[in-house]
């Protein structure tokens, strides 16, 4: 429910930014529709429109196949600063 | 002739030169198989999310180009060859909006190249300047 409650306001984030095209090399905007283990977000979470979370669901793949983000997050090595070039 | 993104993953290990002998490498192939380079973008070596071939780091390096649609397979048989290359993605640009992003990349990444040596040349100048003031 905490989370539910994070996501209140339900508006695509891209619409709003009048994004045409999402960049799988650009992490900073992909970051909005993952989870904290860099799972992809649901559409009724993350509020996003159908347009939009199928754009940003092919460029979660191809930035996860050519390592600009992780395809899981390991909890048995845990790293101080995991991934501090996708936090910019 | 279709749009396209061509982006490599390059060993970290390479020395400058050997990178270098590299990309002309692949560009000699994508010209050869009839395409026309539009712009190239490195964004230098990286923190990789996950090993390669038990590599932490990589070199990303990125290509805009139009190509034949038969050039690709043969250029991705060729990566796929070359050792050096750790990861490809080929992305094909086909409806307005895409071609407009990658027209966009391709002005965004020809003016950076533009402007570099002008404001090094500005600085020089002013260089110039202070050591007649002085």
């Amino acid at each position: 429910m905490a989370e539910k409650r994070k996501f209140a306001r339900k508006y695509c984030k891209y619409c709003e930014a009048k994004v045409e095209y999402i960049d799988y090399k650009d992490a900073k905007i992909l970051r909005h529709s993952l989870s904290e283990r860099y799972k992809i977000m649901p559409r009724r979470l993350t509020g996003n429109c159908k347009r939009h979370q199928e754009m940003v669901e092919l460029a979660i793949k191809r930035a996860r196949a050519t390592a600009v983000i992780p395809y899981i997050i390991d909890t048995q090595k845990v790293v101080a600063v995991p991934f501090e070039q996708l936090q910019q | 002739m279709r749009h396209y993104e061509l982006l490599v993953v390059v060993k970290p290990t390479l020395t400058v030169e050997e990178l270098q002998a590299k990309l002309s490498f692949l560009k000699e192939i994508l010209e050869k198989n009839g395409a026309v380079i539009a712009a190239t973008l490195e964004m230098g070596t990286r923190k990789l999310a996950y090993q390669i071939d038990k590599f932490e780091r990589g070199t990303y390096v990125v290509f805009y180009f139009t190509a034949p649609t038969a050039a690709i397979a043969e250029v991705e048989r060729l990566i796929r060859i070359t050792e050096e290359f750790i990861r490809f993605m080929t992305v094909k640009f086909e409806n307005q909006k895409e071609l407009r992003f990658w027209n966009k990349q391709v002005e965004k990444i020809t003016k950076k190249s533009d402007v570099a040596p002008v404001v090094e040349s500005k600085e020089i100048v002013e260089e110039q300047q202070a050591t007649t003031e002085a």
